[in-house]
């Protein structure tokens, strides 16, 4: 198991994703060679975006290679996966909730508003090794959800993203 | 938001812009500290592992499973 994973409390108390987990998952994707993206507010909180959100959302590719290497990688973590939940990792379902490990997390192999991970994983941003969409795919995501939460959102996060497009001139 | 409100680039909020910039200024993992909070939300919450064999799908359930104020509902 990496770092202090197991001391943080599983379930509904347990605490918030920290930074220190973000570089867990960081590093044992990469242990295991997992290609995968932040996507939606997390994502957006990475790229600068100060506002609030509960979870981490992550993009894996969906082959079956890397399936399993995410899967791996989450127990890795310290994720209390069954056996037929490690199963239905490795088909790659396409959206995964996971709240039985370190902290909450998402696995969302086909979001809504991206059509090719390939795609998205050509336009990424790179912060501290962490791999993230582009903050034009969060929004494209976001918005093709069509939620009232996501809606409330959007307008600061496309004005997030034009000011971000201007630094980076 | 009126055109008196933005920072005169691409009609960028002056107060969101200032926000960002603040934020860009404070390292990842303080960022990251204000960023994530955990609260009880009801339902979603209450199962260790779900999965979905489509996004659509998941849309779905949480139309039909989670209370409206959460904001997981469709439009």
């Amino acid at each position: 198991m990496i770092g202090a994973s197991a001391i943080f409390r599983r379930g509904s108390v347990m605490g918030s994703f920290e930074y220190r987990q973000a570089e867990e998952i960081r590093n044992s994707f990469a242990g295991h060679g997992v290609r995968y993206l932040f996507l939606g507010k997390s994502g957006a909180i990475l790229l600068g975006f100060p506002d609030t959100t509960q979870d981490a959302d992550v993009f894996p590719e969906k082959n079956v290679g890397n399936c399993r290497a995410v899967a791996a990688a989450l127990q890795e973590l310290g994720f209390a996966l069954a056996p037929a939940e490690v199963a239905e990792i490795e088909r790659g379902k396409d959206f995964i909730q996971l709240k039985n490990g370190p902290f909450d997390l998402d696995l969302i192999f086909a979001p809504d508003g991206i059509e090719r991970f390939a795609d998205a994983w050509e336009r990424r941003v790179e912060i501290e090794g962490f791999p993230v969409c582009h903050p034009d795919d969060i929004i494209a995501s976001k918005a093709a959800t069509n939620r009232q939460k996501d809606r409330e959102s959007l307008p600061r996060l496309r004005s997030f993203r034009d000011w971000w497009m201007q630094q980076k001139r | 938001m009126s055109g008196d409100q933005s920072g005169g680039e691409v009609g960028i909020p002056c107060e969101w812009r200032e926000e960002f910039e603040a934020a860009a200024r404070r390292p990842l993992a303080l960022r990251m500290r204000y960023a994530f909070i955990k609260t009880y939300k009801p339902v979603l919450d209450d199962a260790r592992f779900r999965a979905w064999d489509s996004t659509a799908e998941y849309r779905d359930w949480c139309e039909r499973n989670l209370p409206p104020w959460l904001g997981y509902g469709q439009l």
